[in-house]
């Protein structure tokens, strides 16, 4: 426990002694900020353009269902935001088995107290916690639009769950793709592609039977994101996102092994 | 180049004697695909000797030596630290064992207390203990004018003191010390040879070089490999004797040996 502690602390320090981890929090804060005020102001442009042609002020019976404050602004920041994060978690994940590798250092943490299932477990949980950091920073403009659409603490506290665990799934991906190549470029070209691809299969459906169409729709990032951002939250969708981590720290830990034997 | 003190590291007398353990290789062959970088090597090193291992690049001393750390599997034969297996127990044998890699190979983004902190508490040093070992070290390998600084903002020959001082820390019985004067100056490469003379006789020393004069002020006995397969194994000035460096990294196992039992 001792050393765990120790490469959780080292790994900390590490994060937070580079840029990447300032870039990649004001990145994701700052274009969430910028989709949240956009839609907002397409949102109060729509209302006015009511208001304006109305006598007497606006009269909300007028005003279609569908221009609400729901789909004007929530989901369409929801939906970026997630697409943000496919964008901005891998250049957290790039380097923390990469840059190990290719400076050399993982022969050093090897030749410690730690086993390779402690490493990949440390940097897993650091990595993690960061993550959760990072949804608190971009958590600000959804929970604004929620609790103006007055929908309640549930749904605020399901689409945090939602966020987070989209984010740590990426992350998991990530780090996975990070711990198979000493080059940062590799990992993080190689974990938005499978990141990407995992988002959203619905642009296969039209060359693919609805067998396969189901079986990818099972294991899409983006249906499961989506049921969290609507407040619902089911064993199913948060077993999936558990699954992509434990699976990738698995991989992860295995290219260790790999590297023992490799040729 | 910062300026290094000239006095060379001091014993503490109240740290007990590690006894050293040996290394035991019996046919070892480590293959890359079809590239055999470690050839049914069959070595012996003894308890407390400072034994050089040497080879030009390519020669398979930093193969063998991640063998011995469990970091690579052989692919053939056996090999033994201190009668215990790296492949089957790399956490056992790497509690025995201090690793000292080149001067880069630390983590400049960290400062000398926190690096030495970090492997303090990742070779299992509670928080005391870890305490005592770093000023330990530090006192011992001259580190105190640094100890706040940044890793990477240092000379490389006091790199490769904090690359010394993190293998000690908890004290083994073995250390081994990978090409530990590559890309220093003159004085920087006298200031380790310095601290490396200084702990003969007190533990265990492999020390990997292609550097012969350096292996001949530093060890007892040297083992030369060529294209992974042992060429000369014995004493020192028997092994090395007037040679050059080229003359000796290209003895095939035809040539000249200076074979003898340990």
């Amino acid at each position: 426990m001792t050393a765990l502690l120790a490469l959780a602390r080292k790994e900390f320090a590490s994060l937070f002694g580079s840029p990447t981890a300032y870039v990649t929090l004001t990145m994701v804060a700052l274009v969430t900020a910028l989709i949240f005020f956009d839609h907002l102001r397409l949102y109060n442009q729509i209302l006015f353009v009511f208001a304006s042609t109305t006598i007497g002020g606006i009269n909300t019976d007028e005003i279609p269902d569908y221009i609400n404050l729901w789909d004007s602004v929530f989901f369409p920041v929801m939906e970026t935001l997630g697409l943000t994060l496919i964008g901005a978690v891998p250049l957290v994940t790039m380097g923390v088995f990469a840059e190990e590798r290719s400076r050399g250092t993982d022969e050093l943490l090897f030749t410690t107290h730690l086993t390779p299932t402690q490493i990949v477990l440390g940097k897993f949980a650091v990595t993690f916690l960061f993550i959760t950091l990072m949804m608190v920073v971009s958590f600000v403009y959804p929970a604004t639009a929620i609790s103006r659409g007055g929908l309640g603490l549930q749904h605020l506290a399901a689409v945090f769950v939602g966020l987070t665990l989209h984010g740590i799934a990426l992350a998991s991906i990530g780090l996975a793709c990070s711990a198979f190549t000493s080059s940062q470029l590799v990992a993080a070209v190689s974990a938005w592609a499978i990141a990407f691809l995992l988002w959203d299969f619905s642009w296969m459906y039209p060359f693919i039977n609805e067998q396969v169409a189901a079986v990818l729709d099972g294991i899409s990032l983006h249906p499961r994101y989506g049921s969290f951002a609507e407040g619902i939250v089911t064993l199913n969708n948060i077993v999936y996102f558990l699954s992509v981590s434990m699976v990738s720290i698995a991989v992860a830990r295995l290219s260790f092994d790999l590297r023992r034997v490799g040729s | 180049m910062s300026s290094a003190p000239s006095n060379s590291p001091t014993t503490d007398p109240s740290t007990p004697e590690p006894a050293g353990v040996d290394i035991r290789a019996r046919a070892l062959t480590r293959r890359f695909g079809p590239h055999v970088a470690v050839d049914a090597l069959t070595l012996d090193i003894s308890p407390l000797t400072c034994f050089g291992l040497l080879g030009a690049n390519g020669a398979g001393k930093t193969t063998f030596i991640r063998m011995v750390t469990g970091f690579l599997l052989p692919s053939d034969g056996t090999l033994t630290v201190g009668g215990i297996s790296p492949a089957d127990h790399p956490d056992e044998v790497n509690q025995k064992l201090g690793f000292v890699m080149e001067t880069s190979r630390l983590y400049p983004e960290l400062r000398v207390i926190g690096l030495l902190n970090f492997l303090a508490g990742a070779r299992g040093l509670g928080r005391a203990a870890a305490r005592v070992a770093i000023e330990r070290v530090i006192d011992r390998f001259h580190l105190e004018g640094v100890a706040k600084r940044l890793v990477g903002n240092l000379s490389k020959g006091y790199q490769q003191r904090v690359s010394l001082a993190q293998a000690f820390l908890h004290d083994p019985p073995l250390v081994i010390v990978d090409e530990p004067t590559g890309g220093l100056d003159p004085v920087q490469r006298g200031e380790v040879q310095e601290i490396l003379r200084d702990l003969r006789g007190e533990r265990t020393v492999v020390l990997c070089t292609h550097d012969l004069a350096e292996a001949r002020s530093l060890t007892s006995r040297v083992a030369v490999l060529n294209a992974g397969q042992l060429v000369a194994e014995g004493e020192t000035e028997a092994v090395l004797g007037n040679s050059d460096a080229l003359s000796l990294f290209a003895m095939g196992r035809s040539g000249r040996t200076a074979q003898e039992s340990p």
